[in-house]
C-alpha cells in the first residue's frame, strides 16, 4: 500500500457539499505531511464541469461520470470506491459521516476488509502512526483510536470538523469508466424532494435552536427571520418535533441529529441531556433562557437570562445593524 | 418466514461514566438498556410478522452475558426466541468482527428479513448494518422510516437521504435499519414480562458458527483505543447583564464579533 489519501467527494443539488471541502483541506495537510498524494473521487451524473473547484486542492481528481451514479446507491458507489481502492492503492479512505457516509463505507470497509472508524471529529499523523479522535458516549467520553496497520483504513468525520482552505494546486482530472450494474434486488421507484434549499443542518454554520420555551409554531418566524440575517439554519428539540411545531429533519438530539456549527444559539430549550450530547461539540455555545438554572447554561459561554419573546426581536436588531456595518 | 432482529445492550444516556486510571478502560455505572434505535427495530418486526403467513422472530445479541437482559426486553415486547452470542472472549472494538459473527449466526439459523438499529448510542459507528449485508451478500436500505410487504418476496421500503424521501422496492432476503419515526415502540405487558423471565435462551460460542479463533479475537481486530480521555470542559458562561433585553441583545452581538469572533 502506498501513502496517498482518497477523498470521497460528496455532491447535492449539483454541488460539492461543503463538508468535502473541509476534507479536501485536510487531506490535503495530511499528505504534505506524508509527501504523497491527494486524490479526490467525485462519483455522479455530470459532475465533470464540478472538477474545476476541486482541483486546488489536490493532486488528481479522479470522475466516474455515468447515468447509473445519478443517485447515490451503496451498489454502484460501492462498485466504482472499490475499483478506485484497487487501481490507485490509497492507505486511507477518507469520508463524511453523513447519512450517505454512514451507507456507503460500512459496505465498502466490510467489502475490502479495511480498518474502519467512524464519525471522527479529529485526526494526528505522528511518526507515521494514525491517531483518531472519535466521540462516543453521547459525547461523554473521548477516544483516540488507531488502526493498527496501515493497509487500508477507511475514516468518516462528522461535517464541521475541520476549516476549509483553498489551496492553489491545479489538479490532474481523470476519467474513469467503471460500468457498475445496479443490484437488481432494489429498486429506487419514487424520490420526493424536500426542502432541498436549506443547508443541511449537520453542515449549518450557525444554527439557532428553538425549544419548547417558543410556545407556539407561529413563534418560529422570528427564529427563521433571525436565521436569514446570520446565514443560520433553524433547529429543534425533541418537545418541539414532538408537538409538531417543526419538522422531524431539524432536530438535534439523541434521537435525531448530531450537529457542531461555529455557532449554536439555543431559544426557550432546556438543556436535557438527550438534547445537549448532540450540540456540545459546537464552537460557541450561545443560550437564552429565563430561567437562570437551567441546565443548558452548564453548556454555553454566553448567556441571556430573560424572556426570549423580548431579547429575540432585540436580537434580531441587533444582528441586522451588525450585518449593516460589515 | 425468519425474521431476524439484531439488538444490542448499552449504557443508558444517564449512566455516569468513568475513564479508569489505565486510561484505556472504562467504568460504566450499572444501568443498561436495549439500545434506543433497535427499539424500532424490535417494534417493527412485530407489526412484521402479523402482515406475515407463519413468521418467527429471532432476536440475537453479540455481547457478554449480562447482554440477555436486553433480549429478555424484546421478548417481552413480543419476539419468540432470543440468542445471545457470548463474546467475552473477542475483540469487540472492532465493528467488522460483530459484524462477521452476526453475519455467521444469520447463515446458521436462516433467514428472510434481518432488522437492526440505525446506530447503537455507545459506540456511535452506525456500521454493523449495511457490513452485516455485504457479509451475506444481500441488499441493505438504512435508517429506513416506514416498511410496507408487497408479498411474500417483496417489501417496500423509504427513508429520508440528505432531505429527499426515497422509496424502494427490495427483493428479499434483505437487511434493513430502523430510524425513529418507523413506530412507537410498545411497552411490554406484564404478561410478556413474565414470559421473557421464563424464556430459555441459549448462549453460543461464536467459535460454533464456523470461525477460527484468529479471526475473532486478540490480534484480529484492526483497530485499537489509544487511551480516552473526558472532553474539553466549556469556561464558565458568562451571563450577560444589562438593564433592558435591548442592552443584553447589544452586548452579546458584540462579544459574538469581538471575543468569539463568529460572526
Ligand atoms: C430516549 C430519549 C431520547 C430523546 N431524544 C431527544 C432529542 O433527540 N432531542 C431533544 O431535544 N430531546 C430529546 N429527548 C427529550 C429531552 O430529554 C427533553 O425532554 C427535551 O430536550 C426538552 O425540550 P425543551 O428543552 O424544548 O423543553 P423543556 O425542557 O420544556 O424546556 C423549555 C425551556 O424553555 C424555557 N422557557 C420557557 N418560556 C420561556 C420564555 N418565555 N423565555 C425564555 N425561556 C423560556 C424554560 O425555562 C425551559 O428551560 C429525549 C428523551 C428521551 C427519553
Ligand atoms: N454486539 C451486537 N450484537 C447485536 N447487534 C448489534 C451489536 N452491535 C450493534 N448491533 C446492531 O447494529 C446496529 C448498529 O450498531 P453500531 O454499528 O454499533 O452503531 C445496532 O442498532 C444494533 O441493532
Amino acid at each position: 500500500m502506498g501513502k496517498d489519501i482518497c477523498v470521497f467527494i460528496e455532491c447535492k443539488e449539483g454541488k460539492i457539499r461543503k463538508t468535502s471541502f473541509e476534507l479536501l483541506t485536510k487531506g490535503r495537510e495530511l499528505t504534505d505531511k506524508l509527501l504523497s498524494n491527494l486524490l479526490a473521487v467525485l462519483i455522479g451524473d455530470n459532475v465533470i464541469n464540478l472538477a474545476e473547484d476541486i482541483r486546488p486542492y489536490e493532486e488528481k481528481v479522479i470522475i466516474i461520470d455515468g447515468e447509473v451514479y445519478k443517485d447515490y446507491r451503496w451498489d454502484t458507489y460501492t462498485d466504482a470506491l472499490e475499483f478506485i481502492t484497487k487501481k490507485y492503492s490509497p492507505f486511507l479512505i477518507i469520508g463524511a459521516s453523513t447519512i450517505t457516509g454512514k451507507d456507503l463505507f460500512p459496505r465498502l470497509t466490510a467489502r475490502i476488509g479495511a480498518a474502519f472508524i467512524s464519525d471522527a471529529t479529529g485526526i494526528e499523523i505522528i511518526d507515521g502512526e494514525l491517531k483518531v479522535k472519535k466521540p462516543i458516549y453521547g459525547g461523554k467520553i473521548i477516544s483516540w483510536v488507531s488502526p493498527k496497520s496501515t493497509d487500508k483504513v477507511i475514516i468518516t468525520f462528522r461535517p464541521n470538523s475541520f476549516s476549509i482552505e483553498k489551496g492553489n494546486r491545479t489538479g490532474e482530472v481523470i476519467e474513469e469508466k467503471i460500468n457498475a450494474v445496479p443490484d437488481k434486488r432494489m429498486h429506487l421507484v419514487n424520490i420526493t424532494k424536500g426542502q432541498s434549499e436549506k443547508v443541511d443542518l449537520q453542515e449549518a454554520d450557525f444554527i439557532i435552536c428553538g425549544g419548547r420555551g417558543m410556545k407556539d409554531p407561529e413563534n418560529f418566524k422570528i427564529l427563521e427571520e433571525i436565521a436569514d440575517i446570520i446565514g443560520a439554519r433553524v433547529g429543534a428539540s425533541r418537545a418541539v418535533v414532538d408537538s409538531k411545531w417543526r419538522d422531524y429533519e431539524d432536530q438535534i438530539g439523541k434521537s435525531g441529529k448530531t450537529v457542531s456549527p461555529k455557532l449554536y444559539i439555543g431559544c426557550g430549550v432546556s438543556g436535557a441531556l438527550h438534547h445537549t450530547m448532540s450540540m456540545d461539540t459546537s464552537k460557541v455555545v450561545v443560550a437564552i433562557n429565563k430561567d437562570p438554572n437551567a441546565l443548558i447554561f452548564q453548556y454555553a459561554d454566553y448567556g441571556i437570562v430573560d424572556d426570549l419573546f423580548n431579547v429575540l426581536p432585540a436580537l434580531k436588531e441587533e444582528l441586522m445593524a451588525a450585518k449593516k456595518e460589515g | 418466514m425468519n425474521i431476524l432482529v439484531f439488538v444490542k445492550q448499552v449504557a443508558d444516556t444517564e449512566a455516569r461514566i468513568l475513564i479508569k486510571s489505565d486510561n484505556k478502560s472504562l467504568e460504566i455505572e450499572n444501568k443498561y438498556n436495549l439500545n434506543f434505535f433497535d427499539e424500532f427495530a424490535v417494534e417493527e418486526a412485530i407489526r412484521l410478522k402479523t402482515k406475515l403467513k407463519e413468521s418467527k422472530i429471532i432476536v440475537c445479541t453479540c455481547g457478554g452475558k449480562k447482554a440477555i437482559e436486553a433480549l429478555r426486553t424484546a421478548i417481552a415486547m413480543g419476539a419468540d426466541q432470543a440468542y445471545l452470542i457470548d463474546n467475552t472472549d473477542m475483540d469487540t472494538e472492532d465493528p467488522l468482527i460483530t459484524a462477521k459473527i452476526l453475519a455467521g449466526f444469520a447463515k446458521k439459523e436462516g433467514f428472510d428479513i434481518i432488522l437492526c438499529g440505525r446506530q447503537a448510542i455507545d459506540d456511535e459507528n452506525g456500521a454493523i448494518g449495511p457490513m452485516v449485508a455485504e457479509f451475506l451478500n444481500i441488499p441493505h436500505i438504512s435508517a429506513i422510516m416506514k416498511l410496507d410487504v408487497k408479498d411474500e418476496k417483496h417489501m417496500i421500503v423509504e427513508r429520508d437521504l440528505e432531505g429527499a424521501r426515497q422509496t424502494f422496492e427490495v427483493e428479499l432476503p434483505a437487511l434493513f435499519t430502523t430510524q425513529k419515526g418507523i413506530n412507537e415502540p410498545r411497552v411490554p405487558l406484564i404478561t410478556g414480562v413474565m414470559k421473557a423471565m421464563k424464556a430459555n435462551i441459549p448462549i453460543l460460542d461464536p467459535l460454533t458458527l464456523g470461525f477460527q479463533k484468529e479471526e475473532l479475537n486478540n490480534g484480529a481486530s484492526k483497530i485499537g483505543v489509544l487511551f480516552y480521555e473526558t472532553p474539553k470542559a466549556r469556561p464558565p458562561v458568562k451571563i450577560i447583564d444589562g438593564e433592558t433585553p435591548q442592552d443584553k441583545a447589544k452586548k452579546l452581538v458584540k462579544l459574538l464579533k469581538e471575543e468569539a469572533k463568529v460572526l
